[in-house]
């Protein structure tokens, strides 16, 4: 008798927990490589997600539902920061250089053939993918700090940042963005640069990315293209899994500069009051959301799961801005 | 005995507001007002309280646990009584044993991955492992010591192997079970924070601490689900000790 409750209660509490209700859609995190695996076996009914992963997922049988530049027109995406204990102006100078001449020559048709195997070689995935997923980022140099605010608004209507500016010493949202968001640096570069000089460092820069990162293709080719060798810097590079462990390896000094999504710099800047200041920008939109080809439009999204990579990431804002153009909500699962 | 335990609470107290001025640590009662508030009310980043997160995991370490206790108890009995039958399962046992049930994790992931609710079940089954071995050798270690005096006695009256089974050897096996069900749960629950750490369950103490700390600035909420997994298996013991007194009275 007591067994056959036993199995009875089993099964219930498995069923209970894999149960969904319709109404509302659901969001689980989970990282882009799960996603585009559990999107194949019909775990989840969509997802949210940048380049190379769009791409990937509608390789597997996936299709895009919107492109982020329909739900957000130029919003921003990766970034480049500094710590700001490594504050020598030389040095991020010489960053800053690398990083544009990469991003022009990414961004010159001429180069399209060799932009092209460059992203293969750094993401490991095939010529035909990455080709698909080079046409939806849009590389950039410096992020517009409109779109920047208006993130920031959300983090802090969503109740996702839990400090307000004052409490890690700003005056108000003008004050943190100055700080924040600095192009100084990035006008000399402009400046040096139209002037033919190119900016010189000899000391160490350790400099963190995300691994197979799209939108953090500047770096690779700045590193192919000897741009870096130019200024004479001493580069040390690092991979991170995401850009929450880019900002705790900022957080313990393992890394001076880091290529990294503006979402955790934002998030982590703020909640956790780790001192980074963005130098420069690496792309604008860039991410989609992937669904299962019967989903036809957003509508379709009710009672439907959808994973992001983390709360409070740009595709979390992307979705619940989706959601609530539609009158839907967005709920945890 | 209590007052000690009174004064053993107040100095961690102590050592913890010290603490709190010399590392980043809030302090005790900051936590504890967190605690009260998240507890019922839905933390806004998860929109679910404590409690909801509590009752998830508490519901895989149970489903898990139930499944090894249902293997693992008859077989240790079986294993305690005939040892011919040891010698086969023990190879098999010493191999896996020292295997901890956190290194199961990615593989139950990838195993599980074209289930129904494969997080779920890869964590159902992370648990089973976790309580599964420590159960087994405690029932085990139990029935090989019943009094084979006993069994012979048994046999001179007459009983068949199934009376000796029924009346001697799970008798003199039960406080075996019953201290292999305590250390299985408290295994399972050790597992299922890591289990839900490591993958999105969506719910789970161990889920709910890992986005507070991606998230960022929430220290207190991570000390909260650090609580709340304390009392928890503090009192999944307790249950079963208290149990355990009351069915041993005998002895």
């Amino acid at each position: 008798m007591d067994t056959k409750y036993a199995i009875i209660t089993i099964v219930l509490s498995i069923a209970v927990m894999g149960c969904t209700e319709g109404g509302d859609i659901y969001v689980v995190k989970l990282s882009p490589q799960d996603m585009i695996k559990q999107l194949e076996l019909g775990q989840i009914d969509g997802f949210v997600a940048w380049e190379p992963f769009v791409s990937k997922g509608v390789s597997s049988g996936g299709k895009v539902l919107l492109h982020s530049e329909d739900i957000w027109q130029g919003h921003p995406c990766c970034v480049v920061a500094h710590v700001s204990d490594f504050n020598d102006k030389r040095a991020l100078k010489a960053v800053i250089y690398a990083h544009i001449k990469a991003t022009e020559f990414i961004k010159d048709p001429a180069n399209r053939e060799e932009v092209i195997s460059y992203a293969s070689e750094f993401t490991g995935l095939d010529k035909d993918i990455v080709t698909q997923a080079m046409e939806r980022i849009e590389f950039i140099t410096f992020p517009e700090e409109n779109d920047f605010r208006k993130y920031f608004r959300f983090l802090k209507d969503s109740e996702i940042l839990n400090k307000n500016l004052k409490e890690i010493g700003f005056e108000d949202e003008d004050d943190f963005f100055n700080s924040f968001l600095r192009k100084d640096i990035y006008e000399e570069v402009i400046k040096n640069m139209k002037e033919g000089k190119i900016p010189e460092y000899t000391g160490k820069v350790r400099i963190g990315y995300l691994t197979a990162d799209l939108h953090q293709l500047a770096l690779f080719v700045a590193v192919k293209e000897g741009y870096f060798n130019e200024t004479g810097m001493n580069l040390e590079l690092k991979q991170y899994r995401n850009g929450v462990a880019v900002m705790e390896a900022f957080r313990s000094g393992e890394i001076d500069v880091a290529y990294l999504g503006g979402a955790p710099a934002t998030l982590k800047r703020i909640n956790d009051d780790i001192k980074v200041e963005i130098i420069a920008g690496a792309n604008n939109e860039g991410s989609a959301i992937v669904v299962q080809p019967e989903i036809k439009d957003v509508s379709d999204l009710k009672g439907k799961t959808i994973a992001i990579p983390g709360y409070g990431t740009v595709q979390d804002f992307l979705l619940r801005l989706v959601a609530e153009k539609n009158g839907l909500k967005v709920v945890t699962k | 005995m209590r007052l000690l335990k009174v004064y053993g609470l107040i100095t961690l107290i102590v050592v913890w507001y010290l603490s709190s001025f010399i590392i980043f640590l809030p302090a005790p009662h900051s936590v504890a007002l967190k605690f009260a508030l998240l507890l019922f009310n839905a933390e806004p980043v998860l929109g679910k309280s404590l409690l909801e997160h509590s009752i998830s995991s508490i519901i895989r370490v149970l489903s898990g646990c139930l499944i090894a206790f249902l293997i693992a108890i008859p077989l240790g009995i079986i294993s305690g009584w005939s040892e011919k039958l040891d010698d086969f399962f023990s190879a098999i046992i010493e191999v896996f044993r020292p295997v901890p049930p956190l290194a199961w994790i990615p593989l139950a992931y990838i195993i599980f991955a074209g289930f129904y609710s494969p997080v779920q079940i890869a964590q159902v089954f992370i648990v089973f492992i976790g309580a599964f071995f420590p159960c087994l050798l405690s029932v085990r270690e139990f029935a090989k010591s019943v009094d084979r005096g006993l069994i012979e006695m048994a046999k001179a009256f007459g009983a068949d192997d199934e009376d000796i089974l029924e009346k001697v050897i799970v008798p003199s096996s039960l406080p075996g079970i019953l201290s292999g069900v305590r250390i299985g749960l408290g295994v399972g629950w050790m597992t299922i924070v890591a289990a839900e750490m490591l993958a999105s369950s969506g719910t789970g103490l161990g889920y709910f601490i890992m986005v507070m700390y991606e998230v960022g600035g929430r220290t207190e909420e991570i000390i909260t689900g650090i609580i709340a997994i304390g009392i928890i298996g503090y009192l999944m013991n307790e249950i079963v000790l208290r149990v355990e007194k009351k069915l041993l009275r005998w002895r």
